[in-house]
Order: C-alpha cells, then structure tokens, then sequence
C-alpha cells in the first residue's frame, strides 16, 4: 500500500515499459508452437499461412503412413517401457536417499544424477560405443536402456523432494508392527506419494518420448523412434505432416502440464 | 556412527539404481575415455590431432561463442518475465506461468519446425517485413547464425525463468519499501536491490543454460549452416560420417572438459553465495 501511494508517475511508466517487454517475450516463447497448429489443419500440397482450406487430410497422411505411423509406435513403446523401468529402480533409490544415511551416498546419488550435467551427446557416444561392443545397437532394449539412465534424475528429484515431505513415524510404526521393509515401502509410503508418481511418471513419459540425441545414436533402421523420424525429415525435407506431428506432440505436452499444474494445487506445502 | 540396520535399509532400496548407473552410465562414460587415448594403446594421437585441425579449433570457438550470446539472450529475456511474474498475485501467476511452462514441455524439434517455417526466405517473419515495407524483404534469418541464436534462446528462456523467480520471491518486500521511503527511483532500486539480491538465482540460471548451450546438438543441425556446427555435431560427424571413433571420443572428452571448466567455478561461487 505503502508504496502505491509513494509511487510517481516514473514508475509506474516502469511498470508499464516491464509489462510491454514481458508480453513480446511471451509472444517470442509462444509463437512457434502456436504457429505449426494452423498449418497442421491445412492442405497436403504445401506449406502457407494462414492455410487456403482446413481439413484433417495432414492427419490422415500421418496416422495412414507406415514411415510416420511405425516410429510413433516405437516411441510410445520405448517411452511406456522406460518410465516402467525407471519408476521400478528410481523410486526405491529416491527412497533410499531420502531416509538413510550409508558411507558414500553423496558419491552415488551425485553419479545417479550426473547425466543432468553431461552433454547428452557425451553420454549418447558413450553409450553407442559400449552397445556397439556388446552388439545391442539398433536394438529397442538399448534404446530403452538409454532412456532409463537418462531420466533418472528428473524421477529422483521429483520423488526424494516427495518422500521428504512425508511423515516418518507412520514408517517406524509400520516396522514396530512387524512389516517387512518391502511390505512397510508397498503400503506405507508408497500410497501417501501417488501425486508424486503421478508427476514422475509423466515427466519420465514425455522426456523418453521426445527424446532425439541418444534416440538418434542407438536407433536402427527399424527401430527409429518419432523425434529420430522428425530430425530426419526436418533435415531433409520440410513436409507439411511434420506440422501435423508437432501438433500431436505440442497436445501431449499441453497435456502434461496441465496435469502438473492440478498436482501442484492439490499438494497442500504449496507455498 | 551409522546403524546396520540403517545400512542394510539403504542397501535394498539403492543397489538396483547404483548397478544400473554404474553399467549404464558409468562404464560407457570409461569407453569414451578409453577410446579417446586409442584404447589400451594409451596415445594422445587423437587429441593432438583434434587440437591441430583447423575444423575442431574453428567448431570449439562456435561453440563458445554461441553458447555464451545465447545465454546471456535468454538470462535477459528470462529476467524480464521472472520479474513480471513476482510482480502478479499468486493466483494470476499460475496462469501467467503456463506460458512459460508450455513451452519448456514443449519438443525442440516443433519448435525447430516451427522456426524453419516463420524464419524461411518465404516464411512469415519475412512476408510480414515485406508487408511493412511495401516491397518485397528476404532476410536470411534460418540456416545461419541468427536461427541457431533464435531457436536456442528461445529453447533456454524457460530454464532461466525458474531459478531467477524463486530468487526474486524469496526478496523481502520491506526491503523495497525501505529503499523507497528513501527516495530510490524504480531504476535505483533494480540496480542496487533486486539485481544484487537475485545474484543467486541468475547463476544457477548461468550454469543450466551454459551446460545446456555448450552440448547443443539439434538446434545447430536444424537451423544452422555448415559454419554453425558445434561440438556435438562434430561429435556426430566423427561418429557417423568419418567413423572414426577415437577422435569422435577425444572431441567428447573435449567438450565434457569444457562443461566441467565453465561449471565449476559457477557452482562454487553459487555454494559461497548460499
């Protein structure tokens, strides 16, 4: 109050100036992924805008190709399996980290979380090299693999900030009671962290099915996932289906955050 | 004095991702080290002649400078609506961060797409100049270095935005009221309070985007030219085109050298901060 009533002109023409800049920034951010919408509903022939006609005919050239339609399918297989994977290894491990105290955690967690900070392509590299060694490049157990280690850290933050937020003395009960570790962890914990597996699992779903570079690395002619497909095809010829793809993909993450934000509202220690 | 039991509880619930990080991760990261020195042969060859070739030299300079303009583009864009979103009422800036959090989940590859269509020769960037000028305009703004600076800034906006927020909202109001009731202009203020007192946040913002800007490796392919190839791509040319493994190793080395030099400094200094 104080300081409306103190406040001049000057800075209120500040104010204005911040909001102006802020609204070109929000235009700047937006823009791209408005823009592909229009053009998705658009003709097959070519690229314009605003579009001379709407129709689903991009859809329908999309989900009727087998180039489009076989690395979508891969994509949601790669995706579905590796956030399985990582929610069954990550979410005891963001447990673990959380409650117990055990020589060389800093190390461990520190390595667990360090594909965070390593250029993707390092780890891509280091991957098709290893994978070539063992002979799995090209499979979709080694794309897996690499999508599993490369959203680790996103499930251990999510969770180890989720299982801090929980009351301990429900777990020493549960153990006073005479429940096994594995019982106590099935039971207790895991049904009070739905909201944070709820994100996890999105967040390791979208990062694994949008993935490009290890994706671009370990795929094989026939296991090429949707983003493999789309660096490719946007390399190489800007096909107006591409629009029709990005528009499925900008869908999924409206989605997704949509959802994030409900979690966010419904978590109480939301300050 | 740690129990065993608290041992053994920690021992079942962190071995499966330790084993998995350690096979998955960690072993091939010693790959790319072997393979950088020639595997047991243990020779520098790789690197000296990475260091010696006019390619590397001329990539490592794109890379530096590209990573550095488009973060410090995307601190000031990010800055601009950090502070626009500490100044709503919370229940608006849920709203108002929806616009940024759309496009943080959003693929790099739509919006590369989308870059390629707006920027083109005939895209819309240009057809609306072409408009306000009357006559027709065909600016270059895609396979060069302004795209590469277009998409990348837009693509690290986002990541800047979270970081510098929570610095700024964590500022105490009285703070401000203070440095008004002395009769600090709103320029005075942003200068000597909220840039000063945000510092923590703009630097775990500077060292995302720096992690971020030096391995890009999409961007530059999609919207740059032949002369915007960063460090990745000479990865991937290493590996793909001329197959040869120890130098696309020695280049990974190189650049994960040049992450860790660039972190660092920025992560302590964040510590001494904190």
């Amino acid at each position: 109050m104080l300081i409306r009533q103190i406040s001049d002109s000057a800075s209120r023409r500040y104010r204005l100036l911040g909001t102006t800049l802020a609204s070109l920034v929000y235009l700047f951010l937006l823009l791209p992924i408005v823009i592909v919408v229009p053009i998705a509903f658009g003709p097959t022939n070519g690229i314009a805008f605003p579009p001379e006609s709407y129709s689903l005919d991009l859809f329908r050239l999309f989900l009727s190709s087998s180039d489009w339609i076989g690395p979508l399918l891969q994509s949601l297989k790669v995706a579905v399996i590796s956030t399985v994977v990582v929610l069954l290894v990550g979410v005891p491990a963001a447990y673990g980290i959380a409650r117990f105290q055990f020589p060389g955690k800093v190390v461990i967690a520190g390595a667990m979380m360090s594909s965070l900070v390593i250029p993707t392509i390092v780890t891509a590299l280091g991957l098709y090299l290893y994978f070539s060694y063992l002979r799995i490049t090209g499979t979709t157990f080694a794309i897996v693999l690499g999508h599993v280690i490369f959203t680790m850290p996103y499930v251990l933050v999510m969770m180890i900030a989720g299982v801090q937020k929980l009351d301990q003395n429900l777990e020493f009960g549960a153990q006073l009671m005479g429940a096994t570790r594995l019982r106590m962890f099935r039971t207790v914990v895991l049904p009070q962290l739905v909201p944070s597996l709820i994100g996890a699992t999105l967040f390791a779903f979208l990062i694994s099915f949008d993935e490009v570079v290890i994706s671009w690395f370990l795929a094989g002619p026939t296991t090429a996932t949707l983003p493999v497909k789309m660096y490719s095809a946007i390399k190489w010829e800007i096909s107006p289906v591409i629009a029709a793809v990005s528009t499925m993909l900008t869908a999924i993450s409206l989605v997704v955050c949509l959802i994030m934000v409900a979690l966010q509202k419904t978590t109480p220690s939301n300050g | 004095m740690i129990r065993t039991a608290e041992m053994r509880g920690a021992f079942f619930f962190v071995t499966p991702a330790t084993l998995l990080t350690l096979t998955i991760l960690a072993v091939p990261l010693f790959y790319i080290f072997y393979n950088s020195v020639g595997g047991a042969g243990l020779s520098l060859a790789a690197f000296r002649d990475l260091l010696s070739s006019g390619l590397f030299l001329r990539t490592l300079a794109t890379t530096v400078i590209i990573a550095v303009s488009s973060a410090v583009l995307s601190l000031v864009l990010g800055y601009i609506i950090a502070l626009h979103l500490t100044r709503q009422p919370p229940k608006r800036r849920s709203i108002y961060m929806m616009l940024v959090l759309l496009p943080f989940w959003t693929s790099v590859l739509v919006k590369c797409y989308a870059f390629t269509v707006l920027l083109g020769r005939a895209g819309l960037v240009n057809e609306f100049l072409s408009w306000v000028a009357g006559s027709p305009v065909q600016l270059e703004l895609v396979l060069n270095r302004i795209g590469v600076l277009i998409g990348m800034t837009n693509y690290l906006t986002p990541f800047v935005v979270f970081p510098i927020l929570a610095s700024l909202l964590a500022i105490d109001p009285a703070v401000y009221r203070a440095a008004t009731v002395m009769g600090a202009g709103p320029v005075r203020i942003f200068f000597t309070v909220t840039l000063p007192l945000s510092l923590p946040g703009i630097i775990a913002a500077l060292s995302s985007v720096m992690v971020m800007g030096l391995g890009f490796f999409v961007i530059p392919a999609l919207l740059g030219g032949p002369r915007d190839a960063m460090l990745s791509n000479l990865v991937d040319f290493y590996t793909r085109e001329t197959l040869d493994w120890n130098m696309a190793s020695a280049a990974g080395v190189l650049l994960l050298g040049l992450v860790v030099l660039v972190t660092v400094p920025l992560t302590i200094l964040r510590k001494r901060k904190a």
